[in-house]
């Protein structure tokens, strides 16, 4: 007698399913209830981002990075344009300096608040997600007060942003702050530290430093596996060498170093290593300057190419621009740290049980706006 | 054996610490920060004052909106939209910056540039626009602004334009006119006909 081998089974998980976090598609071979094999089927929210950028004007560019990463468009339109401003040698007012980085890390931590309020909604847990979009609510709010807009927003511009910062501002995100730096608390006592949720994600889905290198993943994914990485310290953009924060890395605290604890639990710190940043940034902002002063009167970047690379709250988001010298992009490639993030899904959930592979899904924290593009 | 009942002790204690602060918001709301009944009542839109000369300057962005008679007809506007949602048609005038009265054509814009132009079409398919005000920027008579935009005072706030008809939602800001009025304002100089 050999051994008995069961048949394998093809299961399809979405496009349409709550837990796919968007139009994803993951044909999940199966045997029993264990993985053997996860082929992700991407594409059905495709819209020729590159393509079409190659297509419209520079400043046209900005809202379709909005789109890409819908959930954290401030940072998206970050990125573009240290790289544009790269590109033309643009130096921009310290204030729009300060401006952006309290945009951007406000954005960071509304983003957070998304991917660790839907991941207690993966694995069960439904009050935590209703107390994170609450406070999520506020930031979206200080968005809508400062450029008009809650999720798309336009709001960088290549040397400046488009509106000015309201009068009360800096009140505001500090009343903000205060309110939100003890709810960190209450969501770790509701939700990071409770058993049931423990014993679902410790030591799931362990992504190994050394898996995690050579899939190119970063961001808090990779900082989750123990490897102390983050361009805003390595190789600092904007006015990130002037703030003192830390990176927090997973330590295994409750399973294994890279599980999918770590991955929410570095996610959790970094909301708080954010508001130091806020608040830093807020106490150093220059009172005046014109925000429209090194707006150029038109965006003709010299021929050349440039590939900058900045933080967002996925990992490690890059723009790579080419100009020829007219006002439309040659070729514009973004790389995106959440398609990266999904193509090590296999390695890690492969051997567990169908339920987990929900579980390590959502603790990837991937946007699939971001990786269809 | 020990380690199952640290187990159940650890779930309990846990369940027990995250069930306190449900507990904390239940006790703690108030009347008004429970959900909002929409359609009878409203989220109060942010106002704000940003230091410019505006003083109610509002930067919700909701619906396009083109005060025809500043319109000059300079499509600065149109190139600027990043998915084309604006179509905008021109005649030239015989003479520069006078009235039309037969098709309502006025010369002169309210920042004082003489037109040179007929807007014919001004077409704005809002089920395209997406949003990102790029065309309210360049107006050179900001004549096309999005409303609650900087100009709060003459329109509130309407974010509430859904319609049965697609076609309803495409917006024309141009005057209506036949085509016959057109031709005879347009190619016959003025005063010398009848």
């Amino acid at each position: 007698m050999g051994v008995v081998q069961g048949d394998q089974m093809v299961l399809n998980i979405g496009p349409q399913h709550p837990s796919t976090h968007g139009v994803l598609r993951l044909k999940v071979a199966t045997d029993g209830e264990i993985v053997s094999d996860i082929v992700p089927v991407i594409g059905y929210l495709h819209r020729c981002f590159e393509k079409h950028c190659e297509n419209s004007t520079y400043e046209q560019v900005i809202p379709f990075t909005d789109r890409c990463d819908y959930i954290a468009s401030m940072n998206n339109n970050f990125g573009y344009v240290v790289a544009m401003e790269d590109l033309m040698e643009i130096k921009v007012p310290e204030r729009v300096e300060y401006i952006r980085v309290i945009m951007a890390e406000l954005n960071r931590i509304a983003s957070h608040l998304l991917a660790l309020g839907v991941y207690g909604l993966d694995v069960g847990a439904f009050t935590p997600f209703l107390y994170m979009f609450r406070d999520r609510e506020r930031i979206l709010d200080i968005f809508e007060l400062t450029c008009g807009a809650r999720l798309l927003y336009n709001y960088m511009w290549v040397g400046g942003v488009s509106h000015d910062l309201p009068v009360g501002f800096v009140e505001t995100v500090y009343n903000f702050l205060d309110y939100f730096e003890p709810k960190v608390q209450e969501y770790n006592d509701i939700l990071t530290y409770n058993k049931i949720f423990i014993e679902r994600t410790a030591d799931v889905g362990v992504l190994l430093p050394e898996v995690a290198i050579s899939f190119g993943v970063s961001g808090p994914n990779l900082r989750g596996s123990g490897v102390k990485w983050d361009i805003r310290k390595e190789e600092p953009y904007s006015i990130y060498e002037r703030f003192d924060f830390d990176v927090p890395i997973g330590q295994g605290l409750v399973g294994t170093t890279g599980d999918c604890w770590d991955r929410f639990h570095v996610r959790m710190l970094e909301m708080i290593e954010s508001t130091k940043i806020i608040r830093q940034a807020l106490k150093d902002i220059p009172t005046n300057g014109d925000v429209h002063q090194a707006l150029p009167k038109k965006i003709r970047p010299p021929k050349g190419s440039i590939y900058r690379r900045t933080e967002s709250p996925r990992g490690d988001l890059g723009y790579y621009i080419i100009s020829d010298g007219s006002p439309q992009p040659y070729r514009l490639k973004m790389r995106s740290p959440a398609f990266t993030a999904l193509s090590v899904l296999n390695e890690i959930s492969r051997g567990w049980m169908l339920s987990d592979v929900i579980a390590v899904l959502g603790s990837l924290d991937i946007v699939l706006g971001e990786i269809d593009r | 054996m020990i380690k199952y009942l640290t187990t159940i002790w650890e779930t309990v204690s846990t369940m027990l610490t995250g069930m306190g602060v449900t507990w904390r918001h239940m006790l703690a709301i108030r009347r008004d920060n429970v959900t909002l009944q929409y359609p009878e009542e409203r989220w109060p839109r942010p106002e704000r004052d940003i230091g410019f000369d505006h003083n109610k300057y509002n930067v919700i962005r909701s619906r396009l909106h083109v005060d025809i008679d500043d319109c000059i007809g300079c499509l600065k506007c149109e190139r600027a939209c990043p998915v084309d949602c604006i179509k905008i048609d021109t005649v030239k005038v015989p003479n520069r910056g006078e009235d039309i009265p037969n098709i309502r054509h006025k010369g002169i814009t309210s920042f004082g540039t003489r037109k040179a132009m007929v807007v014919t079409r001004f077409d704005i398919d809002m089920t395209e626009c997406c949003y990102c005000n790029l065309c309210v920027y360049p107006c050179p008579e900001e004549c096309i602004y999005m409303t609650g935009g900087p100009n709060a005072e003459k329109h509130d706030i309407d974010y509430e334009f859904s319609e049965y008809d697609r076609n309803d939602l495409i917006y024309r800001f141009a005057k209506k006119v036949s085509g016959e009025d057109l031709e005879n304002a347009t190619t016959k100089p003025q005063g010398v006909e009848g």
